[in-house]
């Protein structure tokens, strides 16, 4: 098993003490070329990119995605573009470990087999599917684990408890925590079991353990940073691109700040 | 239909084989979701095999719903078409159509479970009717969510269920229709769950639910197959319903898909036509994929997202189908036949001409395949039609329809 670029920035950020940044924006919003400038801008801040693959149905996302997803679709984004996204961005020689958040259907139409097989292709390090549990994993895992290009991440939540050491007993790249119950990006409230239920995960994880869903700045995990190895930015992120007219300049200033406050 | 398959170690398959009808089904839910679904299934299983639970849900279809309700011969219709059809009434149900029967063991279900509230998605309102009828009968709080466009096609249904205590919410994303009302319900749900039951009104979702409104709708086959054994001293030829989601139909099918000399008949709705980009037969026109939580006929585009259905019935406007249905289809168990709004409205009309009985615009879709079917069949033969639901809440619909048609004169 050879490290793939997620990994090699995991190692890395370990031996530097330090912790991850990780943003999302939706692919194609307002359009491609826009998306491919925004990921650039993040180079030395970010240390993972989530791009979200916009689905007409995103179940697992509050408003603020859902949104972007569907005036993604308008302009005409699809998961095909996005492969041309990132054959150009690697072509370029953009060594960012770049993952997709994307539903479970957009892989089924592609064709599992085939979906990987471009992934590995197109330099696409990692996936994030929040509708495919780890009961009904089987398929994509089998096709993933031909090689070490692309990598499945894994998801936890407050209430997984009896649940996780099974999910992570062969989980790669980092640990995706929930922390608000549910869907992305719309509680401002702490979980009552946060501290615990982080603490419980970083001690069964082998892997470095990142806090995703409705954090905006550095305050947000200032209680739980000791725990964590990273933070994850959705929502926010998008809010601010989006106010920023998605100049990339924004990306760049804002993860600078984030990655130097948490660290 | 439960399939545990081992693999060549002899040790169980790690993927949940339990929740699936051949390829289809299963739980593509966010992980937040799985440890509900397996409390939901412990309950389920339990309360399904405790007498007391039985006996509870049987009083309350009895002496609440109001069955069990009639299996009725159609004369006029059976002298026309020169076959025996039976209808097997559910729209005499409290509430106007079989959907109670699913929200009255649900509701059950999650009292026994401890749960306060109940949140529902409904399109035409008749689900979400149920829902908060339910509620408000066991004393829960209840939330259904809509899309923003059929709460103002469905002003009446929405007043109803206010009426009933019920708060109703107003979905705006995506069409603004079932499907992103039923996105919301799951929302909502993951965050949730933990005090609040979600009642899933059709024949779709993550396991168990396909198991559990199967379970629930069973009834009506269970009921019809002892009628027509009294009337006939057999079992019918033909049995049929009208598919959108799939809860009438499988509740229809369920106690006769053992029956191997009864044929089944699923009767999609094929809109302006199937060749047409305006229909709902995702089986006819659809390709498997997941949403909802299971894996099954959808209707979607190349890049795999869902399409918009379209039918004049807003009971059958949905761009998937439950995943037993789908098995069904495959296996060949089943047949699954398109039928357009103009044939469908015939259809309404016919029967409520020829027996008075005004059927809803879902329900008519059956009518008018059993009528195509009996030119095939003798009168030595029989069929049953599911009559899922009474037409009054499409009054508005079938008066501009006819306007258009100029029917009424």
């Amino acid at each position: 098993m050879s490290l793939n670029r997620i990994e090699k920035k995991m190692e890395e950020l370990k031996a530097q003490n330090k912790k991850a940044v990780i943003t999302y924006i939706t692919a194609g919003l307002p359009n491609m070329d826009a998306t491919k400038e925004i990921i650039k801008a993040q180079e030395g801040n970010t240390s993972v990119i989530e791009l979200g693959i916009p689905f007409s149905d995103p179940i697992a996302d509050g408003p603020v995605i859902q949104q972007a997803s569907y005036e993604a679709i308008q302009a005409g984004a699809s998961l095909k573009k996005t492969f041309a996204l990132m054959e150009g961005l690697r072509k370029e020689g953009s060594e960012q470990p770049i993952l997709f958040m994307m539903y479970y259907n957009t892989i089924v139409n592609y064709g599992i087999n085939a979906f990987v097989k471009k992934c590995n292709e197109a330099g696409v390090d990692g996936l994030i599917v929040p509708d495919l549990p780890f009961e009904e994993q089987d398929d994509l895992l089998k096709a993933l684990e031909q090689n070490d290009a692309t990598i499945l991440i894994q998801l936890v939540s407050p209430v997984s408890k009896n649940r996780i050491p099974g999910i992570l007993e062969k989980a790669r790249g980092f640990v995706y925590c929930v922390w608000a119950m549910g869907v992305t990006g719309q509680s401002g409230s702490f979980h009552r079991e946060i501290i615990d239920y982080l603490s419980s995960v970083k001690n069964i994880s082998k892997i470095p353990v990142m806090m995703g869903f409705g954090i905006r700045d550095a305050k947000d995990v200032e209680p739980m940073k000791d725990i964590i190895d990273g933070v994850i930015v959705g929502s926010h992120f998008i809010n601010l691109l989006r106010e920023a007219g998605f100049n990339p300049a924004a990306a760049k200033e804002y993860t600078a700040k984030l990655s130097k406050e948490i660290n | 239909m439960i399939i545990t398959e081992i693999n060549s170690n002899g040790k169980e398959q790690k993927m949940n084989k339990k929740a699936y009808y051949g390829e289809y089904g299963g739980q593509f839910v966010s992980e937040s979701l799985m440890n509900t679904l397996q409390e939901i299934d412990e309950a389920f299983e339990e309360a399904i095999k405790d007498p007391e639970f039985i006996k509870t849900y049987h009083y309350y279809l009895k002496q609440y719903v109001g069955r069990e309700t009639p299996l009725y011969l159609a004369e006029r219709l059976t002298e026309k078409y020169g076959t025996k059809i039976y209808l097997k009434r559910e729209d005499l149900n409290h509430t106007g159509a079989h959907k109670i029967n699913n929200v009255i063991g649900q509701v059950l279900l999650a009292k026994r479970m401890g749960k306060k509230k109940i949140i529902a998605e409904t399109g035409a309102g008749q689900h979400g009717v149920a829902a908060a009828t339910g509620a408000a009968l066991f004393n829960m709080e209840c939330t259904v969510y809509m899309g923003k466009e059929d709460v103002k096609r469905q002003a009446l249904n929405v007043m109803r269920m206010e009426m009933l205590g019920a708060k109703v919410v107003s979905v705006e994303s995506g069409s603004n229709t079932l499907k992103d009302a039923t996105n919301e319900a799951i929302r909502t749900w993951a965050k949730t769950a933990e005090d609040t039951f979600y009642i899933i009104g059709s024949a779709i979702g993550p396991y168990p639910y396909p198991k559990m409104v199967k379970e629930f709708q069973a009834v009506i086959s269970r009921e019809a197959k002892k009628q027509h054994y009294e009337a006939e001293g057999k079992l019918p030829d033909v049995v049929m319903a009208c598919v959108g989601g799939g809860s009438n139909s499988i509740g229809m099918f369920a106690d006769f898909i053992d029956e191997p000399g009864v044929e089944l008949i699923g009767v999609e709705a094929a809109g302006k036509g199937i060749d047409t980009n305006e229909h709902a037969a995702s089986m006819a026109k659809g390709r498997p994929g997941v949403l909802h939580g299971t894996r099954s006929y959808l209707l979607q585009d190349d890049d795999g997202n869902i399409q918009l259905a379209h039918s004049i019935s807003a009971g059958l406007d949905y761009p998937g189908v439950g995943p037993e249905h789908a098995y069904l289809h495959d296996t060949g168990r089943a047949k699954y036949v398109p039928i357009t709004d103009t044939e469908a409205m015939d259809a309404l009309m016919e029967l409520t001409r020829l027996e008075g009985i005004i059927p809803a615009i879902e329900s008519a879709h059956a009518v008018a395949y059993a009528l195509k079917k009996a030119k095939e069949m003798t009168m030595d033969q029989s069929m049953i039609i599911c009559l899922s639901g009474r037409g009054d809440k499409d009054v508005n619909t079938i008066s501009d329809y006819l306007a258009g048609k100029g029917y009424l004169n």
